[in-house]
């Protein structure tokens, strides 16, 4: 059943996408949109834009053009779309919204919270529209997270607010920084109770609602119609709650997945779990846009901390205590790792953690090798049979502890 | 007497739809094997599928039908399920204890824990590349001029410790050619092959302390890799009887087993 939101988001997107008019900041997914936000400018999210080209599998047509000029095949196949699609001069959002191109930045922000790869995607296109680009360079792989990171970070937020303040033409209103960020926090907070309706038995949404509910919450952050969507949305859950309506039907095994999504093939994962009565009612990447310590007291502060201490910039023990926390509250069977071939920084499967999973924590695991965006690199048939099997192994350990919890 | 008195009743159907062969097995009601037979799963004779399953009908009367393998949505019985299920299901009918099986098919290599009831309690599989498996040494013997059917012979006699570097098939294909120029012995370059896919085994996570049982099509042509096993693993490794057959024993199990529940 596809939800009413559903619906919803699609007018959403629509309205958000014609509104990109200069001055216009891109900037990325957990980066300081709101300081962009708070300057004036609107705000557009190239990440957005290259899983769009996933899931609507017309990555594979440009990542070719990418490689031609000098990519290789084996880094993000988010940017390897996104410059193949530029260099081809087409863009799914021309069918979608009506948008002649992706809109023209006046202002280039990343922040390598998530993965260096960033900075040469982000660069390039300063490059191409000859147009300011600041970096933000967090510590990475922290454990703890000390004053000084926070410190080292709110000076380089000050030296975005110094660019954009130069390309906009003026200064920033730190009562609207303020405003921007109260509206992202609360608009994450009803994120997470969103997510959080999966925690119900049987759970009224998936991983593959996950994926297409979070489109505000990196897009339209910081906005009210944000903070209305996720409120509607989760008066809708919370009623199917109520009605116990499980969004796969006969739900058996519940399952967290850990990684990217394999934007191409949503819809024949989500059938194939469906089919087996499996549920994946949690994972890594939807909760990545919940910054509970948000703080609009401390607007800069605030942001530095939630930016920096999201779970992909977070070294191994860290990684595994929020995971365990996760697995806990969602009561998870079993955890899939996808091992993304083109995201390195996005894969937890490399360095043991999901043997420490299975030994520290007592919940099964399993890794399926994959991508993103470029489907040459996933196997429908392999990963059928390692998904089944994985499934049915979760089913039979259910069955045989009801068994002894019988006896 | 009519056709179908003649029928013997109560039996089972395993159909193991893989890579190379498609496998039948039919048990009766107490798990005897009564019937198996395998022809190629993509012979140009499409007909095959269609006489093995003629004769199965006119022998057996049969209760219930799973279906395994890469191909097992294409045959529509009663039940489906995957190879790693029913490998676990068909060595356990043949010894009840907890342990590994290693199942070396055409185009991958499974590495399953099976608890005594046959279910699977964790699982590994090669990653996407074929490397190591019946496809492989399809390949590379052909380059190396090589009959399949000689190769477990002619490594037998040779004690050299060369392999194959190559994870690459193709790549593989040409440090071969690379030893056939340099006049390697052919009895060297069969265990050189060998060499390399238990190589590749070895570096799986296999679980320590369990016996591990051999079955799949690739070890019943090509035993000699159960003595490199040993040899790199240390553990006990025994190739089931019928290696070729365990899946879809297993899979004929499994409707045994369900029709009991």
């Amino acid at each position: 059943m596809a939800l009413k939101s559903q619906v919803v988001l699609k007018d959403i997107l629509k309205t958000y996408f014609g509104s990109l008019k200069a001055p216009i900041a891109w900037c990325t997914s957990v980066g300081p949109a709101e300081i962009l936000r708070a300057l004036g400018f609107e705000v557009y999210f190239p990440e957005n834009h290259g899983a769009l080209l996933g899931a609507s599998r017309l990555a594979g047509k440009y990542i070719p053009k990418a490689h031609q000029a000098g990519f290789s095949g084996e880094i993000c196949s988010y940017l390897t779309a996104d410059i193949g699609a530029w260099i081809a001069g087409e863009t799914p959002l021309t069918a979608l919204y009506g948008l002649k191109s992706i809109p023209h930045p006046d202002l280039i922000v990343f922040n390598t919270n998530q993965c260096r790869e960033v900075d040469e995607w982000f660069s390039y296109f300063g490059r191409e529209f000859d147009c300011p680009v600041v970096g933000v360079y967090p510590p990475r792989y922290l454990e703890e997270i000390g004053q000084h990171d926070i410190d080292n970070v709110v000076v380089q937020f000050q030296k975005v607010i110094a660019v954009g303040e130069k390309v906009i033409g003026k200064k920033l209103d730190y009562e609207r920084l303020k405003e921007v960020l109260r509206l992202s926090r609360d608009g994450s907070r009803l994120w997470k109770k969103v997510l959080d309706t999966a925690q119900k038995k049987p759970s009224p949404l998936t991983f593959f609602d996950g994926v297409i509910l979070m489109a505000p919450i990196v897009i339209l952050r910081g906005t009210q119609t944000c903070i209305d969507f996720y409120e509607e949305a989760l008066e809708e859950l919370t009623a199917l709650v109520d009605q116990k309506f499980g969004a796969v039907p006969d739900e058996q095994v519940r399952i967290y997945w850990e990684g990217m999504p394999i934007w191409g093939r949503l819809r024949s994962m989500s059938e194939l779990f469906i089919n087996n009565q499996a549920t994946i009612v949690a994972s890594t990447y939807c909760n990545s846009w919940i910054f509970d310590d948000f703080d609009p007291e401390q607007p800069l502060a605030s942001m530095a901390r939630a930016y920096t201490q999201i779970f992909i910039n977070r070294g191994e023990e860290t990684k595994l205590a929020m995971m365990r926390q996760m697995l806990d509250e969602f009561n998870i069977d079993g955890v899939i790792f996808h091992d993304c071939k083109t995201c390195f920084n996005n894969t937890n499967s490399r360095f043991g953690l999901p043997k420490r999973i299975r030994e520290e924590v007592g919940v099964d695991t399993l890794s399926i090798d994959g991508d993103l965006n470029d489907l040459r690199f996933f196997s429908d048939g392999q990963s059928r049979t390692r998904l089944e099997t994985f499934i049915e192994q979760l089913k039979a350990k259910k069955q045989d502890a009801g068994r002894k919890s019988n006896v | 007497m009519s056709e179908t008195d003649k029928k013997i009743a109560d039996c089972y159907l395993g159909i193991d739809l893989g890579s190379s062969y498609t496998k039948f097995v039919v048990v009766g009601n107490d798990g005897t094997i009564l019937f198996k037979e395998v022809i190629a799963t993509l012979s140009r004779k499409r007909d095959q599928f269609e006489k093995n399953m003629d004769e199965i009908a006119r022998r057996f009367d049969i209760q219930k039908t799973c279906s395994t393998g890469y191909g097992r949505d294409s045959y529509s019985g009663d039940m489906q399920k995957t190879e790693l299920i029913c490998a676990s299901a068909g060595v356990s009918a043949i010894v009840d204890c907890h342990k590994s099986v290693i199942d070396i098919g055409g185009e991958d290599i499974k590495i399953i824990e099976s608890d005594p009831n046959g279910s699977v309690v964790q699982f590994y599989m090669n990653d996407k590349c074929s490397a190591g498996t019946g496809a492989f040494i399809t390949e590379i013997a052909e380059k190396a001029e090589l009959e399949i059917g000689e190769m477990d012979e002619f490594a037998r006699r040779s004690n050299s410790e060369r392999m194959i570097n190559s994870f690459c098939t193709v790549f593989a294909k040409t440090e071969i050619l690379g030893w056939k120029f340099k006049g390697v012995p052919i009895e060297d370059i069969a265990r050189g092959i060998y060499l390399s896919i238990v190589d590749r085994i070895a570096k799986m996570p296999i679980p320590g302390g369990l016996d591990i049982y051999l079955c799949g099509g690739v070890i019943r042509f090509h035993p000699y890799l159960r003595d490199l096993l040993a040899e790199k693993i240390a553990e006990k490794i025994t190739i089931v009887p019928d290696p070729q057959f365990i899946v879809a024993l297993g899979a004929a199990e499994l409707s045994r087993k369900s029709n009991s529940h």
